[in-house]
């Protein structure tokens, strides 16, 4: 907590401007009973109207200081709070920023998000509450208690003793109601989650008729939500009633011992009557009590996830060689091993391959075999754990990150597209891109056609509240916002499996009048054939390279692929006659 | 005292539309507990009436024994406070006690209505929906309501009650008092406007400059695999500083100026306090009141600012929770899925001939979607689907499985027309493998069991073995007990769906539709499946789209179909020799192969 408070540092002039001015207004609030016991005793006893007039007109005076203090102070805390809420989102943008990909697999993004969003806004409203009135409950409480002594002190005992005993007993509650809490977040978390799954699944629960069955587990967790909200709501509920009462009773020691000692003379009416103010005062902030608390709590463990963020360490540091740039766009792999950040498993082992400038490669393998991991090497996504990545002969490792993946047009297996226009997300690639050069991008990437039909064509907005695209739309667009970087190295992540086979063949022809080395993972042979090469990687080993044919000729996997895609007799049959 | 679960700082308060209908909803839901709502509304007056007579008796006490400084009698009249206190903590109490009961039983009920209903909602309600939205109005909107009612409904009666019981015992007092006291609610008002007024609109921007950053966060760390491979860290960064500046801007403003509200509050306390204590003392001096009405005026006029002040408050709470309500409302009034026709039927048993008969569809009813499909499937033969996207191989799909009617002509299952079918009776005949595979989160065992609910764990591993899931599924640290999560879990997409073929098999339909099941699978592991699905067509009716033309080519027919009608049908060899559509695109895959 206290680290994500640090950032409230510059502002430490404000924040105690804003405490004093806080001040001003309890010490008004505090002080309405003293002088409302001086207009009783003094005044009215005493039939002194000028008295009760004189303190009549301070009362009204403090109240406008009171009121000036709080208009004044609502600006600085709102000035702080929105400083520091701006801040802290900048400081945890910047750290997101800057992490690797490694990083990210330590935060699910949903969970980043929250961070970012819900849990600043809970530490910032905690600063803002704070500064204006979370801490005027205990010093309300405090202060009253103090001030109350100072009237009589034997009369405020009762105070002294019931209230510490109710804070205790407040705290108590909560702890358990936190608790109670959370169980209930979890249940509830439970019944949104199997009506999430039933939304996500509606088809399927369908096709198989078992709504019976999905709704028996949701009434069994809607019952239980129910069933545990309702016992920890009442366990809260409980304790306003408790805490009213005793402090009652503690107005009624105040009573019966103010009229002992007022008929003995040893105290004065008013001063009676300012002591049971001050009870019935505290009685109330007492009932708030709880939701301070809370707030607190709720702020301790957003701030404490935030904290998370911005301690972790990212691993990646920059290469430091600016004289390197990637001219070609040739890619060595050199004994090349790579395991995934706190994880056993081996993705890649002992890799080794070259690929000329412009050459376009097929990499062909199991789901799991190591494919994707390979390609993230390239553009440095991840550190390699054993053996180099090298483009134009020099490590990746030293080259600065942004120039290294500059020249790299990554086109990632799930086609994510961007809230704004087709012609914004497809200029995402190449900020400086003209209309002519994203027209000609997707007129390759086989979507322009697409996209003329749209009723605003590239000004058509996609992602949140836009059009709906399919998979394969989505996956050409995405296509074209890689080859308008006008990349060194293409990098195509079974990024064609949703377009149909004639739509595929015109996007293959097209990338090959791109001066660019062309990596592509893909299932289908037919794409595979178009390669100059092709990679059959196994279980995390580069096991056959080469042609079409020569491949036929050699690899037992390859042939079974083959045969599987297009019948044995045409396989066998072209592999004979080449 | 309220607890409230945590809320989106971004939650729209939107202004219910019907307020009126909807309250009444909501009232006849509660109303369902109509018992504990009347003991809890006796609690509200019990606790109103005691909540005044305690300073009423404090000032009694002051005027008859403090300031005359007299013993006898005070030990009789603290019993009565006591007993006051004791029966007003007594009916706070089980007012919340009850009022929680017909609160949570009133969101349970919603939420189970809200279950029912979407599974009563035709699929294309889901198809034009994000399930983000829906599930918003479900976690947001329920909450709202169970937040509210928990509260607020209280909150509001009894601020109502105890605002007409004060003022009424002020008047019966001291009606000068009184009507010196009361200058603050005009105060009160003037000074709320003023604020609400300027608020409203500072609001509305912030909440919509909230939106936007937050909106702006969430794409971009989902994103950020893409930002990273495209290194436009720096851009992104400049972006977002400028929504967050905004938000900053607009933030300031709306703070500081609802920042406002308390401490006018406040200050009318004080004032209203002053005045009392002035007023009063002077009244008090010419007799004409006694200190004890003072002591009971100073408590008294505090306990009618909290009800105004909360009632201001509550009523922001209950218009979202209202609206919420609204919104929930609406899809529980959304046209449901027609029910079956009176005199559709059960099916027991389904041999699988399959016919369509000039069926013609539109999703919009504008424009067929198919046209004049017209073909039959025997039992146990493979009918494959081929053709570009769009062209309607999904659609056949839906009317088959009954999701959609025909609008014109009919499907026949062995003989009778689909809608004599009751929906249920014909899907538990079929099993579908659809595109994406959908798994629950649960252990693997409980996913391929989905399929047939009383399978034993020998049939669920029999059928795993049959999809060649099995020998995966024991590489997994838990193998059968392996909790799947949503989002990846530890196993890849392909074989998912391999677990959702073993789902299919586990329920041994006599028809089955495969929707581009293989198209996920890699060509590796769809070789180990290739056997494992000839083995699951074997005596059944089957219909399959596939991109891939090699899978189909053993299939009894091949339907090709192009905007909607059929455009070939036939073999595979039958349709080379046509050399239409089929042959095209055949010779593609073959050229693409050779070039």
């Amino acid at each position: 907590m206290q680290k994500v408070l640090a950032l409230l540092k510059p502002y430490r002039l404000w924040v105690v401007g804003a405490l004093l001015l806080m001040l001003t207004e309890l010490a008004v609030e505090l002080l309405q009973p003293l002088i409302m016991a001086k207009i009783i005793d003094e005044g009215i006893l005493k039939r002194d109207l000028d008295t009760v007039f004189y303190w009549g007109a301070i009362m009204l005076g403090i109240a406008l200081a009171a009121f000036a203090a709080g208009i004044i102070n609502s600006f600085v805390a709102a000035h702080v709070s929105q400083h520091y809420g701006y801040d802290l989102r900048k400081l945890l943008f910047d750290k997101i920023q800057s992490f690797s990909f490694a990083d990210f697999n330590k935060f699910a993004s949903s969970s980043l998000i929250t961070r970012m969003t819900n849990d600043v806004t809970q530490v910032q409203n905690l600063v803002f509450m704070s500064l204006r009135i979370m801490m005027r409950a205990p010093l309300i409480i405090v202060g009253g208690v103090i001030l109350s002594l100072v009237v009589n002190m034997q009369l405020s005992l009762a105070l002294l003793l019931t209230v510490p005993l109710l804070l205790l007993f407040l705290v108590a509650v909560m702890k358990k109601a936190g608790q109670l809490f959370s169980i209930v977040q979890k249940k509830l978390d439970k019944v949104n989650n199997v009506m999430q799954e039933n939304l996500a699944g509606m088809k399927l629960i369908k096709a198989f008729i078992r709504r019976k069955h999905e709704g028996n587990r949701f009434h069994k967790a809607n019952e239980s939500l129910m069933n545990d909200t309702v016992s920890s709501l009442r366990l809260v509920e409980m304790t306003t009633p408790i805490l009213l009462f005793i402090m009652n009773i503690a107005v009624m020691v105040i009573l019966w011992f103010g009229s002992m000692d007022v008929s003995s003379g040893e105290i004065k009416a008013g001063e009676v009557v300012a002591i049971v103010n001050y009870a019935t005062r505290i009685t109330t902030v007492l009932s708030i009590f709880s939701f301070i608390i809370m707030a607190f709590s709720r702020a301790k463990a957003s701030s404490e996830r935030i904290n998370e963020v911005l301690m972790s360490e990212t691993e990646m540091k920059d290469g430091n060689r600016s004289d390197k740039v990637i001219a070609e766009g040739a890619v060595t792999f050199e004994n090349v091993s790579f395991q995934y950040p706190d994880t056993d498993e081996v993705v890649i082992r002992d890799l080794s391959f070259s690929i000329a400038a412009g050459e376009t490669v097929a990499v062909l393998g199991a789901t799991g075999s190591g494919k994707t991991s390979m390609f993230q090497l390239i553009p440095r996504l991840y550190d390699t754990t054993d053996g180099t990545v090298k483009i134009d002969g020099t490590d990746v490792r030293d080259m600065e990150m942004e120039r290294l993946r500059s020249e790299i047009g990554y086109v990632p297996q799930e086609a994510l597209l961007f809230t704004g226009s087709i012609k914004e997300n497809i200029r995402w690639g190449n900020e400086t891109a003209s209309m002519e050069e994203i027209i000609s991008a997707a007129k390759d990437a086989q979507i322009h056609e697409t996209v003329q039909k749209l009723p605003q064509q590239y000004e058509t907005r996609v992602g949140q509240k836009g059009v709906n695209l399919s998979g394969g739309q989505k996956q050409r667009l995405s296509i074209a916002r890689a080859l308008v970087r006008r990349p060194k190295i293409l990098l195509l992540d079974d990024s064609t499996s949703a377009l149909d086979l004639t739509t595929e063949a015109a996007l293959l022809q097209a990338l090959k009048k791109h001066q660019c080395t062309t990596i592509i993972i893909t299932q289908k042979i037919s794409t595979a054939i178009q390669a100059d090469k092709i990679m059959l990687l196994e279980d995390s080993i580069l096991t056959a390279a080469g042609t079409h044919e020569e491949l036929l000729g050699e690899s037992v996997l390859y042939q079974r692929i083959a045969a599987s895609q297009y019948g044995e007799e045409a396989v066998y049959g072209n592999a004979s006659s080449s | 005292m309220a607890m409230r679960h945590h809320h989106n700082f971004n939650t729209k308060k939107q202004k219910p539309k019907n307020w009126s209908t909807t309250v009444k909803r909501i009232w006849d839901y509660m109303a369902e507990r109509k018992g504990q709502l009347i003991l809890v509304f006796l609690m509200i007056i019990g606790s109103s009436a005691f909540g005044l007579l305690g300073p009423f008796l404090i000032g009694v006490a002051i005027d008859k024994y403090i300031v005359p400084g007299k013993m006898e009698g005070l030990p009789l009249l603290l019993a009565a406070f006591i007993a006051v206190y004791l029966l007003n903590s007594v009916s706070i109490f089980l007012q919340n006690y009850w009022m929680i009961g017909v609160a949570q039983h009133t969101v349970y009920k919603m939420r189970s209505q809200l279950f029912r209903t979407f599974h009563r909602l035709p699929i294309s309600y889901f198809e034009k929906r994000q399930h983000g939205e829906l599930m918003s109005r479900i976690t947001n909107d329920i909450d709202n309501v169970s937040s509210t009612l928990n509260s607020s409904f209280i909150q509001i009666v009894s601020s109502v009650l105890t605002l007409v019981g004060t003022v009424s015992v002020m008047l019966w007092l001291s009606p000068l008092l009184t009507a010196l006291t009361l200058i603050i609610v005009p105060l009160l008002f003037w000074g709320m406007k003023w604020i609400t007024s300027r608020t409203g609109p500072l609001y509305k921007q912030m909440q919509k400059n909230t939106g936007e950053l937050n909106g702006y966060i969430e794409e971009i760390i989902s994103g950020q695999r893409i930002v990273k491979s495209f290194s436009q860290e720096k851009r992104v960064s400049a972006e977002f500083m400028e929504k967050n500046e905004k938000l900053k801007q607009s933030g300031y403003w709306s703070q500081t100026f609802s920042g406002f509200i308390p401490k006018l509050m406040n200050m009318l306390n004080n004032l209203s306090f002053a005045i009392i204590a002035g007023m009063g003392g002077y009244l008090a001096l010419k007799g004409m009141i006694t200190i004890g009405v003072i002591v009971i005026f100073a408590e008294y006029s505090r306990q009618f600012t909290r009800p105004l002040n909360e009632l201001a408050n509550q009523f922001n709470t209950l218009l979202s929770a209202v609206a919420g309500a609204e919104r929930v409302f609406e899809i529980l009034d959304e046209e449901k899925e027609e029910s079956d026709e009176i005199t559709a039927v059960d099916v027991k048993e389904l041999s699988g001939n399959v016919e369509f008969q000039d069926v013609s569809f539109s999703y919009d009813k504008e424009g067929d979607t198919v046209a004049n499909v017209s073909f039959t499937a025997s039992k146990g033969q493979m009918t494959a689907l081929v053709g570009p996207t769009g062209a309607g191989k999904t659609t056949l799909f839906n009317l088959l499985s009954r999701f959609y009617d025909p609008d014109e002509g009919s499907i026949l299952f062995d003989g009778k027309p689909s809608i004599s079918i009751k929906r249920e009776s014909l899907r538990s005949h079929m099993a579908v493998v659809l595109q994406d595979p959908f798994l629950f989160q649960g252990t693997i065992r409980e996913n391929i069991r989905y399929g047939r609910l009383e399978a034993s764990d020998e049939e669920v591993e029999q059928a795993a073995v049959m999809a060649n899931a099995h020998s995966f599924i024991m590489k997994l640290p838990e193998q059968y007990e392996t909790v799947l999560k949503q989002e990846g879990g530890g196993i890849s997409q392909g074989q998912r769906q391999l677990l959702s073929i073993a789902r299919a098999m586990l329920a041994d339909p006599s028809i089955l539709l495969l929707d581009e099941a293989t198209s996920s699978i890699d060509t590796i592991t769809e070789l180990k499946i290739q056997d494992a699905l000839k083995r699951l067509f074997q005596g059944r009716t089957s219909f399959v789209i596939a991109h891939r033309l090699n899978t189909i080519q053993r299939a009894d027919q091949i339907i090709v179909l192009h905007d909607g009608t059929i455009a070939e049908k036939g073999t595979h060899d039958e349709l080379l020799c046509m050399k239409g559509h089929y042959y095209d695109l055949y010779q593609n895959q073959i050229s693409e192969r050779s070039g």
